[in-house]
């Protein structure tokens, strides 16, 4: 009985191991909702953004009956992590959103489709000449940015009027600012701004306002540890004055307006991106609003009008003509801009950008207003930055952390960020 | 089933005759069925980990194909990163405190409920229960939250958020561990339920106290379930990474003060893409934990007192 038994089992037996192995590898996307094409959509963003992308998204499968977009976003220090993970692992979204500083990476990486391959469904002759070219690593258009963003002190406006200090106007210079978030600290009881030292953007602009810049043409760096010392030891003493937010708010930062000081009522002003600052609303319902970051004390202006939020296709994907109508609609297609408005920053579509100008409303208008104010007196964007920025940005906040905690210098702190970085430039 | 067909005299003694044609096809049977794990062993852990020690040979930034660098990740990591060394003090100052804190925690509690009549059951359930909840992230952002600032930690001792203090965030992730005491707990009941009552009749006949009765019977008996207690729980403390991980959120800050090994390695390989040089990171802290299980073992033979092995 046994002896008769055995042979049929164990070929049963192989067939249920086999089984379990290959279920483990099937489950492709394909055989999902009856024959539509699935497209997978990832980005970054505030809730702000979520629900007018899900709006805009919704649109498209109304356009598109035959695809079915999944999105999903999450905040910008999580999203790279997920999309360098699943990229690696060959499973990169369809399409994706981008930060200037991966554009590079993931081109090189082959990560990305060349988008000229679809020009046929994906129009690009009504972009920003300027700005699309930013999309391109040797001559190959990986990505089209979205809109174009510049950095900003957004502030909660009822406090600051009601403490008396006077209002920012067109312009200032660090010191001034300096003097401004003393006197607002001194005023509301509050740190004026979020502690800058932590932030390699602002660091950036403060540099720029020099002359300088964050990296050479080469991609190497292109400031010294005595530069990063004199920053840090300007940021480390209005840390010690209260007129910037202290440690233990500073280190919470992660990337989300939520918590930032600003977003928490525990400082009046904070330094941001613009697009993202339309989430402050939310938190600070009395009113925010937009001045421009410091100059040098000559005036020079260190911010820039940097290409936001690049859109790229998968390399991988199954579907790229697909893929490639998703971008052109979310770029060209003008129902679409209206959904989306500002919310990731002032469209790169030049014709639509003109149409829906004088449409926008709301806290939009207040990007808009904020961006023409500064339209011509900005320079240049710098390059796309080396490969190695991407984890030099938390190796500066890290850094910073060392400083504003009191267990380095300055001066030691800045000596440690310059041999990380230039190891990891090498590298 | 099967089994019962077979001759008990068949099962002891296959060395007497040569191997039977039914031996082999129960060895056969049996790979079969073993087969889903095997295959599940070579494919998910060994040929992963022979890749990892490829790579930690390599540089290999997850996009472009690694490439050979010999020995450069290792020595860059022992003689070039001062976070390395710091991430290391950090994590045996954690196992110090973790584990000791966990242990002492596990038998305290386990000796209260040896001597309870009623309701043993019940609170041997609730008290292991956060073992079930802890491992997951959700009680790890909670936690996050108690010990913030403005959390309950905050509200009732004024104490301001532990997780932003970098003296006292590493207590807080060390507590979340001490709090899954779980797992030890009921091996510790387990134990004490196996020392036999005789012993401390005799002590008390004697004449000792509860603490002597601690000292020189339970201690001493309860030996061999604290040392494997203690091997288990330090080597799960040396890779800690959950909680440590949701508690910093994710940073291991402040100031690196919740910079774990296993952090700084997931920092390296996935916000860094330096996956040869996490690889080679985590290949050290394998042997690492080899090299203190065996020193572990070393020792034991001075202090662990294994009960059917007599008087040594």
């Amino acid at each position: 009985m046994p002896g008769h038994r055995t042979k049929g089992f164990c070929a049963s037996a192989a067939a249920l191991a086999l089984c379990a192995v290959l279920a483990g590898c099937g489950g492709s996307e394909e055989s999902a909702d009856g024959g539509k094409v699935v497209l997978r959509y990832t980005w970054w963003g505030n809730p702000d953004r979520a629900e007018r992308t899900e709006q805009a998204v919704a649109l498209f499968e109304k356009q598109h009956p035959d695809i079915d977009v999944t999105t999903s976003f999450s905040g910008y220090d999580a999203y790279k992590q997920k999309l360098a993970t699943q990229a690696a692992g060959g499973d990169a979204p369809d399409v994706m959103q981008l930060d200037y500083r991966q554009i590079d990476q993931y081109a090189s990486g082959g990560v990305l489709l060349d988008l000229a391959q679809q020009k046929a469904v994906l129009r690009t002759s009504e972009i920003d000449q300027g700005l699309l070219a930013t999309g391109r690593v040797d001559d190959v258009q990986y990505a089209v940015p979205q809109g174009r963003g510049t950095e900003t002190v957004a502030y909660d406006v009822e406090t600051w009027k009601k403490s008396g200090v006077p209002l920012p106007d067109g312009s200032w210079t660090w010191s001034q600012w300096a003097d401004s978030m003393r006197a607002l600290a001194e005023k509301t009881g509050k740190p004026g701004a979020t502690d800058p030292g932590q932030s390699e953007d602002a660091f950036e602009v403060w540099l720029r306002g020099q002359g300088r810049s964050l990296y050479t043409e080469d991609g190497g760096l292109g400031f010294t540890a005595d530069d990063l010392a004199r920053w840090w030891t300007f940021t480390d003493e209005l840390r010690r004055e209260g007129a910037v937010s202290p440690a233990e708010q500073t280190t919470q930062l992660d990337g989300s307006v939520e918590n930032t000081p600003l977003g928490r009522g525990q400082s009046v002003t904070d330094a941001n991106w613009d697009a993202p600052a339309s989430g402050f609303l939310a938190l600070v319902p009395t009113g925010v609003a937009l001045a421009p970051m410091p100059s040098g004390e000559d005036g020079t202006p260190g911010q820039y009008f940097k290409p936001s939020m690049f859109l790229g296709v998968s390399a991988d994907t199954g579907h790229p003509e697909e893929a490639a109508q998703l971008v052109d609609f979310m770029i060209n297609d003008r129902r679409a801009a209206k959904i989306l408005g500002a919310s990731r920053g002032i469209p790169v579509n030049e014709t639509i950008r003109d149409a829906i100008g004088p449409q926008l409303k709301d806290f939009d208008k207040t990007i808009a207003d904020f961006q023409s104010s500064l339209d011509g007196r900005l320079k240049d964007p710098p390059q796309a930055p080396p490969s190695g920025d991407n984890a030099l940005q938390s190796t500066f906040q890290r850094d910073y952390d060392q400083v504003s905690y009191e267990r380095m210098s300055p001066r030691e702190a800045a000596e440690n960020y310059v041999t990380e970085a230039k190891a990891e430039l090498r590298s | 089933m099967t089994t019962t067909a077979i001759p008990p005299e068949a099962k002891r003694a296959p060395a007497a005759s040569p191997r039977s044609r039914t031996a082999r096809r129960r060895e056969g049977a049996a790979w079969v069925f073993l087969s889903p794990w095997v295959l599940g062993a070579i494919v998910l852990t060994l040929l992963p980990m022979a890749v990892s020690l490829y790579l930690s040979f390599t540089d290999y930034d997850l996009f472009s194909p690694p490439e050979w660098v010999g020995l450069r990740n290792y020595t860059q990591m022992f003689t070039e990163d001062p976070r390395y060394w710091r991430s290391v003090v950090t994590t045996l100052t954690y196992v110090v405190v973790a584990v000791p804190l966990q242990l002492a925690l596990a038998l305290v509690v386990a000796l209260a409920l040896k001597g309870m009549k009623r309701g043993k059951a019940f609170y041997r359930s609730a008290f292991y229960a956060p073992s079930l909840l802890g491992a997951s992230m959700s009680v790890a952002l909670v936690w996050r939250a108690v010990f913030n600032d403005g959390g309950t930690v905050d509200n009732l001792f004024g104490t301001g958020g532990w997780v932003n203090k970098p003296g006292w965030a590493l207590l807080a992730v060390a507590l979340l561990t001490a709090w899954q005491f779980g797992a030890p707990m009921v091996i510790f009941l387990a134990g004490l339920q196996q020392i036999p009552a005789e012993l401390y009749e005799a002590a008390a006949v004697d004449g000792a106290g509860t603490w002597r009765q601690f000292l020189s019977v339970t201690v001493p008996m309860l030996s061999p379930v604290l040392f494997f207690n203690l091997v288990l729980q330090t080597i799960q403390a040396f890779q800690v990474f959950t909680p440590a991980f949701a508690i910093s959120a994710g940073k291991g800050g402040p100031a690196d003060s919740t910079l774990v090994y296993t952090m700084y390695l997931y920092d390296r390989g996935f916000v860094a893409s330096h996956m040869g040089y996490a690889s080679a990171m985590a290949w050290v802290l394998l042997a690492v934990i080899g090299v203190v299980t065996a020193v572990l073992f070393r020792t034991s033979r001075s202090w662990v007192f294994y009960a059917s092995e007599g008087d040594r």
